[in-house]
């Protein structure tokens, strides 16, 4: 993890990544992140108090990412520790718990505390992905069905979802890259609008690649 | 207050006229001050029979006039030795009149009749207190002595002390009172010391004759008991006497050592110590009355007459009433405690309207407390009247304590209050009677909870009062700071200004008041304030603070844009907020330092929690403020080390200080909460690491431009001094931020969090500070490889040009190879001695790969011009010589770098050469095949000097080429290179028809050149053949390979030699460099018939699979 990253100076550029995790207490953004980030699952995990950090370099279509991931406290009462690091965010992870209703009901909440602090200008499309954890878990005690969680994102236009296990590992990886592939399909459509008469994009490729040199600045948006 | 003071005294002389009227004859003058000082007495506790034989009493005994007759007649009657001699009665008698403003006509009556009246008995106090050194008379070698007293005009009248048995030293401390005669001015007062002798008989004598000491003991016992014996009776021995003149007693009293002599001796028989007073015989009610308005009227009178600023008088009369004054205690019998009670009573009266120094009271205490304090001392009247007077005095006393804010504090306010509080010090060392009201509602409205309130004691009230004008001057200043249409801004700055008002308020009680409280009174003055003070500074701050924290401006920035215009207000809301933390955390420090015990249980200890939206809103300011002072560091660099020992130029000296200005505002800020620490020094690393970043942007755009060289010959980036410091600084930010993260305290939080929660995680969270701080260091070094990219991709074009004018000039110009050699070696040697080893290297290692990139284009693109071989040749040649000069030795160099070079090494080649490589990768190729699908060939060859013996042997487990499923095998031994062995016609086999193994069993003798006996290279290359009907098509079988370093040199025959088995083998990569380069080589016959057979070579027809 951290300690090999050390040594291992990166000789080229990465393409940095600023994720938060965002959701109610218990939902397991830690979880989520330790099983993404060491492939670790600890069933009795502590509250997070305030953040956690890792990054972790993540492999997508020939390109590396090293994704800054911000794993936020859910509680209440960390509300003025958390908000801070919403600022200068490429891409915000939304979770719930299926096992739990108000957790979800919440998403909305965790939402608009984000765009508020993140400082995300109004009716500008921002990579969110929502996700709802503990999949493993048996139907009877799920409280939010996948057509409830599509129909929010649906209203809230956004158009990554996904139904993770951070126990089982199912998902959480996919639940990452996809997360990665919304950043990047945003970021194309924003180069596309920045150079108008270049309207046919190849949206997996090129403009991915002509991406990584500025995209450090991302940093401080 | 003199106004006052004179209003009261024309009020006087009023009633006086009045009081004329109603009387004819002789004036009575009833005083209004007598009138008033009637219901005075009307306290609680007293009964009602009591107070009315006292009202009578004084009905019948006071009136101004006899007062008046009383002093004059005291005048006449002057005892002591001091006053009337100095000043004479006609100036007393003067003074007197003018202080009780009576005409000459009035007083010369009064005088008269006090003329007329007999003289005063008038009596002196003796009190005979100790004697030592007293000579010894008795045997023992002490005496048992006692004390005669007689005045020397009245011998028949003697009094004795009682006897002291068997000291030299004695205490009697016995009281007597001697009447006076007439004529005081001669007589005097005899003191006699004598030895009591005891009557006893001589043989109680002879029995103390063990007690005897020394030789003079045993004489004067022999004297005693012959004296005894003789007259049968007891005798006293005088020790000594003392004769003292009353005149030279003074009127206020003396206490004296009297030395005590006898006749006929010259030696001293000791001293005697002894008080004396005059006094008189009066009733003492009458008498303090007297005096009560006496001093009255005298003080009022020279108050009047000298003018005396208020707090100021504190006890001296002028000579002539201090003569009136002590002359009137003597002649009225007064005691010292009785005429203190008097003072105590008028002074605090007079107080009211004109103020006596404070000091005055205290002196007067510091008589009574004694008396006070023991039961007896003090008639009960006296005790209520001191209490009475006490109750007027008070409410001043409070009143300077209340007013201690009003007031600067200056040295007279601490004189004040430290005399104000020695008054209370004393007054708290006494009772106050049981039932006494001290604190009347109507004097004090301002005592709290006053129904419910238990303890009346002056040290609660005292509390009180401290508190209730805390509070009083608290509710002032918000009252007086409050602007009730504000805006966010100026709210915070009226907390901030209540705070510093009041944490003035609390440091000036420490500096100049705390002390006094503590010893005098030992209430913790500052610390009552104190706490007064942060619980309605909590209820005036901590609303405004919160609603402020969750409406603050937010401060929009990005990395590009530092707007300071828009910016303002949530700026200075920011500041605003933090100043008022610091004044509150000093404020609560200072709690700390007043009250070490319990200032846990402050409710202001929490006011941090207040703030904790503001925090987040500090460290944006804080970052916005870094950003925009480091884009002025930036632009203000001339990049230039800031000496010369080092290579960094000063905005990363700048930037470093700004970063200690972020700890120096965390320490201030000093959170007192682990978890948000934690979480705000994770914020804060993010934000340093935000501030590198931009710092490196800065930084870049600020050389960029640099180095560009343009002339009429070419453009060209040469590496310059100032991209090397960028890099330098870029690294020295860098490498600050572990350090800093150090210095913000990270190990203490993670301490206290192991304390607060659990080891466990605390790890966690020392991990993910450890993470943000790796993270932050690799983002900011993610600045530098750009950096070094964009200065490696700027040196690109002028490389590629280098590279391809030197590839096109062939061998005979390798002057733009030592162009390309000297442009490199210049910018690498400016980027070596300017940077440090790791970004050297990097850029080495960028410098490889950028080159890698050139020649691939280079190639690339000029595949398609069909370059002669020596382009790439050259190419190859300069990137070898690039190598020898630039390569360090320990660095990896890139997989790139060594294909292109491989790349370019086989482009280089001849088309020949290029063949031969084919069949040497072929070669190496075949040699690692393991089981061959065509079949195996067993041949021998051997060097005997310059011949190479070849012996075909067979072939077995061949494939089936016809489609009868067998062979019609023959084998050629191709020796290559092909160019080199032209002149030899190539070995070739029978053909041996339908055959799978075939038994050949043909040699073959050559005899080669030198040159090609020692071809370095050679290969002995057996194709396997079947041959076609018609011998137009034959097909392939398959290869084999004898590379000319396994060929033995040998005499020996070829059959002793053991057989080789070679696997047969086929080509089967078109995509080897080698085939590439031939097929861009297509105009060449050779390599396209090369191509052509090498395809056939290849076969078509799967192995193994009979037709």
């Amino acid at each position: 993890m951290s300690s090999a990253r050390v040594n291992m100076r990166p000789s080229s550029k990465n393409t940095l990544l600023k994720v938060v995790i965002l959701g109610d207490g218990r939902v397991g953004k830690s979880c989520l992140m330790n099983r993404f980030v060491s492939n670790q699952f600890d069933e009795h995990s502590f509250h997070t108090i305030g953040v956690e950090f890792l990054n972790k370099d993540l492999n997508l279509d020939d390109c590396t990412y090293t994704l800054q991931i911000w794993d936020t406290a859910g509680q209440e009462r960390f509300r003025t520790l958390r908000t801070p690091f919403y600022r200068g965010s490429d891409i915000c992870m939304l979770t719930y718990a299926i096992d739990d209703k108000s957790t979800f009901s919440n998403l909305q909440m965790w939402k608009n505390e984000f765009l508020y602090y993140a400082d995300i200008k109004e009716n500008t499309p921002f990579p969110f992905i929502v996700v709802g954890n503990k999949s493993d878990l048996s139907s009877t005690e799920r409280e939010v069905s996948q057509v409830e969680m599509e129909t929010w994102c649906n209203e809230n236009g956004i158009t990554s979802y996904i139904e993770t296990s951070a126990k089982d590992a199912n998902n959480v990886q996919e639940a990452f890259r996809m997360a990665v592939r919304q950043w990047i399909k945003l970021e194309t459509r924003a180069d596309k609008n920045e150079i108008p008469f270049n309207d046919t994009v190849d949206l997996k490729t090129k403009h991915v690649e002509g991406r990584t040199s500025c995209c450090i600045g991302s940093g401080d948006e | 207050m003199l106004n006052s003071f004179r209003s009261q005294l024309e009020v006087y002389k009023i009633n006086k006229s009045n009081d004329n009227k109603n009387n004819n004859g002789t004036p009575q003058v009833v005083p209004r001050i007598r009138r008033r000082s009637l219901p005075r007495n009307n306290f609680r506790g007293v009964k009602k029979e009591e107070m009315q034989r006292q009202t009578s009493m004084y009905l019948a005994y006071m009136t101004i006039d006899e007062l008046y007759s009383e002093i004059l007649y005291e005048i006449l009657h002057n005892v002591g030795c001091d006053l009337s001699c100095e000043i004479g009665h006609t100036a007393l008698f003067s003074y007197i009149q003018d202080a009780f403003h009576v005409s000459n006509e009035y007083h010369q009556t009064q005088l008269n009749a006090a003329e007329d009246r007999e003289a005063p008995k008038i009596l002196l106090n003796v009190e005979v207190m100790e004697a030592k050194d007293l000579a010894p008379k008795d045997s023992n070698g002490l005496s048992d002595p006692f004390v005669t007293l007689y005045l020397s005009s009245n011998l028949s009248r003697k009094y004795n002390t009682s006897v002291k048995e068997c000291t030299l030293s004695p205490v009697w401390e016995e009281h007597f009172a001697l009447p006076l005669t007439e004529n005081v001015t001669d007589d005097s007062l005899c003191i006699e010391v004598w030895d009591f002798d005891p009557a006893e008989s001589v043989k109680e004598k002879f029995g103390k004759i063990f007690d005897v000491k020394g030789v003079k003991g045993v004489r004067k016992l022999m004297k005693e008991i012959a004296v005894t014996a003789a007259h049968g009776q007891h005798e006293n021995e005088l020790i000594g006497k003392a004769r003292v003149p009353l005149k030279t007693i003074p009127a206020a009293g003396m206490t004296m050592w009297y030395t005590l002599e006898k006749k006929n001796k010259d030696s001293r028989q000791g001293i005697l110590k002894v008080r004396l007073s005059y006094s008189s015989k009066k009733n003492t009610l009458v008498a303090e009355q007297e005096h009560r308005h006496l001093l009255r009227i005298l003080l009022l009178h020279e108050l009047e007459k000298s003018k005396v600023a208020p707090h100021w008088w504190c006890g001296s009369f002028s000579q002539q009433g201090e003569a009136i004054i002590t002359q009137h205690i003597i002649q009225s019998g007064l005691t010292p405690i009785e005429s203190a009670i008097c003072q105590w009573a008028i002074f605090t009266k007079v107080h009211r309207n004109h103020a006596l120094s404070f000091v005055l009271f205290s002196n007067i205490l510091d008589k009574l407390i004694k008396p006070l304090q023991s039961n007896n001392t003090i008639s009960p009247e006296d005790t209520r009247l001191f209490w009475e007077s006490t109750k007027n005095l008070l409410p001043y006393c409070f009143s300077v304590i209340r007013k201690i804010k009003k007031k600067q504090a200056d040295k007279v306010l601490v004189k004040n209050v430290n005399e104000v509080l020695t008054i209370i010090s004393k007054l708290l060392m006494l009772d106050v009677p049981n039932g006494f009201d001290l604190f009347p509602e109507t004097l004090y409205p301002w005592i709290s909870n006053r129904e419910e309130r238990s303890d009346f004691s002056i040290k609660s009230i005292l509390i009180d009062a401290i508190i209730v004008s805390a509070s009083g001057w608290f509710d002032y200043i918000v009252e007086n700071n409050n602007k009730s249409d504000s805006n966010e801004i100026a709210k915070l700055q009226f907390v901030s200004q209540i705070m510093n008002l009041v944490r003035c308020d609390v440091q000036k009680a420490v500096e100049f008041f705390d002390k006094i409280f503590q010893q005098k009174v030992g209430i913790a003055y500052a610390k009552e304030l104190y706490v007064c003070y942060q619980q309605k500074f909590s209820e005036v701050a901590q609303e405004i603070v919160e609603n402020m924290c969750k409406s603050l401006k937010k401060l929009n920035f990005t990395g590009n844009t530092l707007n300071e215009e828009s910016h303002k207000e949530p700026l200075a809301e920011g500041m605003k907020l933090f100043e008022l933390y610091l004044g509150i955390k000093r404020f609560v420090l200072l709690g700390k330092g007043i009250c070490p015990v319990d200032c846990d249980s402050f409710y202001i200890n929490n006011f941090y929690k207040w703030f904790h939206g503001g925090v987040a809103q500090w460290l944006e300011i804080a970052v916005y403020k870094a950003q925009q002072r480091i884009e002025k560091a930036v632009e203000l660099d001339e990049l230039i080390p800031v000496d010369a020992s080092v290579k960094y130029s000063s905005s990363a000296v700048d930037t470093l200080s700004i970063y200690y200005t972020v700890k120096v505002f965390w320490q201030q800020l000093s959170w007192p909460d682990v978890e948000g620490c934690y979480t705000f020094i994770a914020k804060m690393i993010d934000d340093i690491c935000r501030c590198g970043v931009f710092y490196a942007q800065r930084m870049s755009q600020r050389v960029d431009g640099m180095g560009e060289i343009e002339n009429v010959y070419e453009n060209r980036f040469e590496v310059t001094n100032e991209w090397c410091l960028a890099i330098n600084n870029i690294e020295y930010v860098s490498q600050a931020l572990k350090p800093f993260t150090t210095e913000l305290g990270m190990t203490e939080v993670i301490e206290k969090m192991t304390d607060l929660k659990s080891p466990l995680e605390a790890q966690r969270c020392q991990q993910t500070l450890n993470n943000v701080i790796d993270n932050a260091i690799d983002t900011v070094n993610n600045e530098i490889i750009e950096l070094l990219e964009t200065v490696i991709s700027k040196m690109a074009p002028a490389m590629k040009r280098l590279l391809i004018e030197g590839a096109e000039l062939f061998n005979q110009d390798s002057n733009s190879v030592d162009r390309l050699m000297m442009y490199v070696d210049t910018n690498l040697s400016t980027l070596n001695r300017e940077l440090n080893e790791e970004n050297f290297n990097r850029v080495i290692f960028m410098v490889w790969e950028q080159l890698t990139k050139i020649l691939i284009d280079i190639i690339e693109t000029n595949l398609e011009k069909r370059r002669p071989p020596s382009f790439y040749a050259n190419l190859h040649k300069t990137l070898n010589l690039m190598l020898g000069s630039f390569k360090t030795s320990d660095e990896t160099t890139c997989d790139g770098l060594s294909q292109t070079e491989e790349i370019l090494r086989i482009y280089g080649l001849e088309t020949n050469d290029l063949i031969h490589q084919v069949h040497l990768d072929l070669y190496d190729e075949y040699k690692k095949l393991n089981e061959s699908p065509y079949g195996i060939l067993t041949a021998r060859a051997k060097f005997q000097g310059n011949n190479l013996h070849i012996e075909i042997l067979n072939a077995k487990i061949l494939i089936a080429m016809d489609s009868n499923g067998l062979c019609d095998t023959f084998v050629r031994v191709h020796i290559m290179p092909e160019e080199k062995f032209r002149n030899h016609e190539q070995p070739k086999t029978k053909t041996h028809n339908k055959n799978l193994v075939p038994l050949f069993d043909e040699t073959f003798e050559l005899t080669l050149t030198d040159e090609q006996r020692f071809m370095d290279n050679g290969l002995l290359l057996f194709s396997v053949k079947d041959k076609d009907l018609l011998g137009y098509n034959n097909k392939h079988v398959g290869e084999a390979f004898i590379h000319f370093k396994d060929i033995p040199d040998t005499e020996d025959p070829l059959s002793s030699l053991p057989q080789v088995h070679l696997e047969l083998a086929r080509p089967t990569n078109l995509d080897a460099i080698t085939i590439k380069a031939l097929e861009h080589r297509q105009g060449e016959k050779l390599a396209k018939e090369f191509l052509k057979k090498f395809k056939q070579r290849m076969g078509t027809n799967q192995p193994r699979i009979s037709m």
